[in-house]
């Protein structure tokens, strides 16, 4: 009865085509969703996140840290391919949803790239959490001592700007050479890439304070 | 005690001077031997009788036998000098000190009374004259004898004059004389009154006055005259000063004016003037001589004009006078606006200015006024009524806003636990944490408030509660229901949100059940144009 009112009510909308259907369509199959297992024809799931050799020790010595989450929580596996310096993650069978092979391939991004774990865990936790980089070439071409001074203004006598930064955007900051990488969600990374941007570009920290203070004000309010 | 022979010789010395006394000038035109030994006679007895007063001369007597006429000159002038300028020093004391001039005549110089009585004889006749008439004596002198006697006249003429002069006051006048009243000066002003009623100038004892004289002569205007007279008379009165007190150079320069103004009336009008001028000028009575002169030129003009021509000068000179104050430069006074370097030195201090003050003048304070004061702050410290600026209190109604400090130290909690702590928040208010300062610090400021309070209470007499301050407290939209419930008990009805928080809307917001039919007509028609609009806009897009 209903496909018959939707079909006469098709027929008012499109006129000219129309297909005179006499026997009624079987009904809709329905679907389980797919598991992570089964995706892919049945194949298993793999990623592979390279380690640089910097991040080496230091995953050896977070190791344990890194494992039990992904493994406990998220069922997937995890190992660390020696050879090719490598850490490999697989779907299991009791995956529950796909993306968590996407959310601890990126924990595992978030650790290589500087982060520490338990800031990193945010991302297995929180999905709207994301990493963002840049380079400071992008902000400014800056060589030699320029770039060298920028970075100080970065991260301020040992590290309090960026601390201030951190903590007023509730993000997490890494300053790798040139590279800089935000951790957080979406707003909380513009905030703090604005900051950033600002310094390299050479307002002084002062500056920069009295935004965040008004941006943290702000942020506290919401409540 | 003078020895005979010098008496005889003084005799005759006296002789002979009163010969010459009594020869006619023109006589002396043409060289004569018995008038040359008078005169040297005569000349011998004066610088003898002269000596005793001249300190340091080297002669005892004058030599006059076969000497040349400069070298007895030299002689003269030898013993004169000196003299002159004891005589000068003389004359400054006399000025100074008026009163030696009696203590002089009642002792008496020494040495000459006699010698005084004498040329009293000689002057009494001329006294008046004498004094007066100077500047023509020395025109008519042409003879070296002449001039050299006349010099030695002069001299003794001095010196007389000072003694003179002296007696003259004392005896003659009989103490009238003293510092109020001179006979000098009364004598000056009558004839500088007849000079400016009578139209005649003056003889003058400067230069430059002689000049000016000469200009107005050359004027010719009686009037002109007059004014220049009128101010020369005050400068002169104050040169008369000077020259008493020993300008030689004066008397030489008027010497030379003189000759231009000699007058034959001067010469050979009278016999008196003659001796007079023949005698040495004083010094002293420049200007009366001048004026004596006048006087004299005067009486004899009186003749000439009449009454009435008088009168017509008179008023004459007087329009003139009111013409020349017409076309002269106003004074000062009279000029409108004058700054300080048009006028004098110190003129405006001599005139009485009025100008208004602006200002109100200072209180004079007396005693009266102070004890005044003084009562008035005795009264206001005993009642205890100061003037004490009270400061406004600003009174604050809502709370100071808190300020976030920006934490400059790694974070303890990861940043997993950031977003916990948030997500626990947005969804369960009771776990709200505080966010400022610390909490112990709050629970004691919040303990000590309370105490004050009470205390506050007890103690004051009128005791007003503080004002209600605001504070800053978290409003949480939750529904009524979250907050009746058995956990939540920190949570009051007070933290809750008012309806207008809730919901702010305007118009007539109506339920289901309210509207009317011809509502939920026009409400499915809204429904289905804007379906119909979608759809179009969705067969737009495939096609």
């Amino acid at each position: 009865m209903s496909t018959e009112a939707a079909a006469t009510m098709e027929i008012e909308t499109v006129p000219s085509e129309s297909k005179p259907e006499s026997n009624p369509l079987p009904p809709k199959p329905k679907f389980e969703p797919l598991k992570a297992h089964e995706m892919s024809d049945g194949r298993v799931q793999f990623r592979k996140v390279s380690v640089p050799p910097h991040r080496y020790s230091p995953l050896k010595k977070y190791w344990m840290d890194i494992y039990t989450p992904v493994y406990e929580q998220m069922k997937i596996d995890i190992r660390m391919n020696l050879k090719a310096r490598k850490v490999e993650l697989k779907t299991r069978q009791d995956t529950p949803d796909i993306s968590n092979l996407q959310k601890c391939a990126d924990f595992v991004q978030a650790f290589m790239l500087g982060f520490d774990v338990p800031d990193a865990i945010a991302l297995l936790r929180l999905d709207e959490l994301y990493v963002e980089s840049f380079e400071i070439k992008d902000v400014k071409t800056l060589r030699g001592e320029h770039l060298s001074r920028a970075i100080g203004r970065l991260s301020g006598k040992g590290g309090k700007t960026k601390f201030a930064i951190e903590n007023s955007t509730k993000t997490r900051i890494v300053i790798a050479d040139t590279k800089i990488h935000i951790l957080g969600s979406f707003a909380n990374i513009k905030i703090a890439r604005d900051s950033l941007c600002s310094l390299i570009l050479g307002s002084p920290a002062g500056k920069v304070y009295s935004k965040l203070r008004q941006v943290s004000a702000r942020l506290a309010e919401r409540f | 005690m003078i020895p005979s022979a010098m008496v005889s010789s003084t005799e005759t010395a006296l002789e002979s001077l009163h010969h010459i006394k009594s020869t006619e000038p023109p006589e002396w035109l043409v060289p004569k031997q018995e008038l040359s030994q008078a005169v040297r006679a005569a000349s011998k007895l004066l610088f003898s009788s002269l000596k005793p007063y001249c300190p340091k001369s080297p002669f005892d007597q004058l030599l006059t036998e076969g000497f040349d006429v400069e070298q007895i000159w030299q002689q003269i002038d030898l013993q004169s000098q000196p003299l002159l300028s004891s005589l000068r020093r003389e004359v400054k004391k006399f000025e100074k000190h008026p009163e030696e001039i009696s203590k002089l005549k009642d002792g008496g110089v020494g040495g000459g009374e006699k010698k005084k009585k004498v040329l009293e004889q000689i002057e009494t006749d001329n006294v008046v004259n004498d004094d007066e008439d100077d500047d023509d004596m020395d025109m008519d002198e042409d003879d070296d004898d002449e001039e050299e006697e006349d010099e030695e006249g002069e001299e003794e003429e001095k010196e007389r004059g000072t003694e003179e002069e002296s007696e003259n006051e004392g005896e003659e006048k009989g103490g009238i004389e003293d510092k109020f009243l001179k006979i000098k000066e009364l004598q000056e002003y009558l004839e500088e009154d007849e000079a400016r009623e009578f139209g005649l100038k003056k003889k003058k004892t400067k230069a430059e006055s002689k000049k000016e004289e000469e200009d107005t002569e050359e004027e010719g205007d009686d009037d002109d005259e007059d004014e220049n007279e009128g101010s020369e008379d005050d400068d002169d009165e104050a040169e008369e000063e000077e020259d008493e007190l020993g300008l030689f150079d004066g008397n030489d320069e008027e010497d030379e004016d003189d000759l231009e103004n000699a007058r034959y009336e001067d010469f050979f009008s009278r016999k008196k003037n003659k001796s007079s001028k023949e005698k040495a000028k004083s010094r002293d009575m420049l200007e009366e001589d001048s004026g004596s002169d006048d006087e004299q030129d005067v009486d004899k003009r009186k003749d000439g004009p009449s009454k009435h021509e008088k009168e017509l000068d008179k008023l004459r000179s007087k329009i003139e006078e009111m013409e020349k104050a017409n076309l002269d430069p106003k004074v000062w006074t009279m000029r409108g606006e004058v700054t300080a370097a048009q006028r004098q030195k110190n003129s405006a201090l001599e005139v009485d200015l009025d100008f208004e003050h602006n200002v109100r003048p200072a209180p004079v304070i007396t005693e009266e006024v102070t004890a005044s004061l003084e009562d008035l702050i005795k009264t206001r410290i005993s009642e205890g009524l100061f003037d004490d600026v009270q400061k406004a209190r600003t009174s604050s109604s809502k709370a100071p806003r808190e300020i976030k400090e920006l934490d400059e130290s790694k974070s303890k909690k990861g940043l997993a636990e950031v977003y916990e702590e948030e997500f626990v928040q947005k969804t369960d208010p009771a776990s709200a944490l505080l966010t400022f300062s610390d909490e112990l610090k709050k629970e004691a400021s919040m303990l000590f408030k309370k105490l004050c309070l009470k205390l506050d209470a007890l103690s004051h007499f009128h005791f007003t509660p503080k004002p209600v301050v605001e504070d800053m407290s978290i409003q949480t939209n939750v529904p009524a229901l979250a907050m009746e419930e058995i956990a939540p008990m920190a949570v009051s009805d007070a933290a809750m949100l008012a309806p207008e928080e809730v919901f702010s809307g305007k118009g007539d917001i109506k339920e289901e059940a309210e509207l009317t039919k011809a509502e939920r007509k026009r409400r499915r028609a809204n429904k289905k144009r804007k379906f119909k609009a979608e759809a179009a806009k969705r067969m737009g897009k495939k096609a």
